[in-house]
């Protein structure tokens, strides 16, 4: 399965892919900003890791395009993110966010999010 | 005060001061008799003088109190954000000193496992396991690099928009400002969209329960 990892902090992109290789995914696309995500996206991605802020296109500008496109409609969408009050959650959920992560994150939470989410990739 | 009040009050304040100017010269340099007219106006020209000036210095009260309170809070706000990063960074430091010790002392126990006449396999297979975990434990300390990097940018956005209320404040006193303006190129790379001012590494495990709530509570978009 295929995951693209976008975060402008070159750091948390390998720990996230680090992670994914640590819990079984090596299969991995990584990009600096929604922007470069965007471009990098198709139907071959299988699953979306997202940060929130990020330079020319943040986490949830991303999401919302992604969503727009017919190949990215129901691709999950993990944001892992620092931002962590209520109003924040609610804006990831509304742009389209399938659940969220509190930046620092262990990978067993990581798995636990991804597991959940697993069922929509299956389908 | 806005900056074009500010402009305004000192304009009409430098007229007024120079019609006194003007009016005192003339005073002085007309003969006797026609000083008694220009006499006659002078305690309202004055005043109006007088009254001017007060102006401008509750003007400027009103703008130093209100830079003072502005300044005070975005400083005790900075000075706090840069205690944070230092805390974040020593506690990073000091998990992965503690996560280098433990692991260390595994190599250790594998190299006694080795040395033995009979290796324990079991034992080393635990033990390579533990250090997998330790060595993951290490990485995963890094992320503070990125919470602190936030926290630094936040911080630099705080002490850039200071500066330019400072300038404001200098620009008060002349209106053409030649020479106040901010050297624009060190400030390019701080972009407020790449940022969160309330980015912490603090409580993860309680923020990210809230998150769960949220998205427990409230139905999350189908995958």
């Amino acid at each position: 399965m295929k995951f693209l990892v976008v975060d402008d902090s070159a750091t948390m992109r390998r720990i996230v892919i680090n992670s994914l290789q640590r819990i079984g995914y090596s299969d991995t696309v990584e990009a600096g900003d929604g922007q470069e995500a965007l471009a990098k996206f198709d139907s071959s991605v299988k699953f979306v890791i997202t940060d929130w802020n990020m330079p020319n296109m943040s986490g949830t500008e991303f999401t919302k395009v992604l969503r727009s496109r017919a190949d990215g409609a129901h691709v999950p969408v993990l944001m892992v993110t620092a931002r962590s009050v209520k109003e924040d959650i609610l804006t990831a959920m509304e742009a389209g966010v399938n659940n969220y992560i509190v930046k620092p994150f262990t990978p067993a939470v990581l798995k636990e999010k991804i597991d959940a989410l697993l069922p929509a990739v299956a389908a | 005060m806005t900056s074009s009040r500010a402009h305004e009050v000192l304009y009409e304040s430098e007229a007024t001061l120079r019609l006194v100017d003007h009016e005192l010269h003339e005073l002085r340099s007309s003969p006797d008799q026609q000083r008694l007219p220009v006499l006659s106006d002078l305690p309202g020209i004055l005043e109006r003088a007088n009254s001017q000036i007060l102006s401008v210095l509750s003007r400027l009260r009103e703008a130093r109190a209100s830079l003072q309170s502005s300044a005070s809070e975005k400083f005790q706000a900075t000075h706090d954000k840069l205690k944070q990063v230092t805390s974040a960074t020593e506690d990073a430091a000091i998990n992965i000193m503690d996560a280098c010790d433990r692991a260390s002392q595994m190599v250790d126990e594998l190299d006694a496992i080795d040395a033995a006449p009979e290796p324990d396999r079991i034992k080393a297979a635990e033990l390579r396991g533990s250090l997998r975990d330790e060595i993951f434990m290490m990485m995963g300390a890094l992320q503070f690099q990125d919470i602190t990097t936030q926290q630094l940018n936040h911080t630099s956005a705080v002490l850039v928009e200071m500066e330019q209320r400072m300038l404001d404040v200098a620009k008060l006193f002349d209106a053409n400002g030649e020479g106040l303006e901010m050297e624009g190129r060190a400030y390019d790379d701080i972009d407020d969209g790449t940022f969160d001012p309330n980015a912490t590494v603090t409580n993860a495990e309680g923020r990210q329960a809230l998150a769960d709530e949220i998205f427990t509570l409230t139905k999350a978009p189908a995958a």
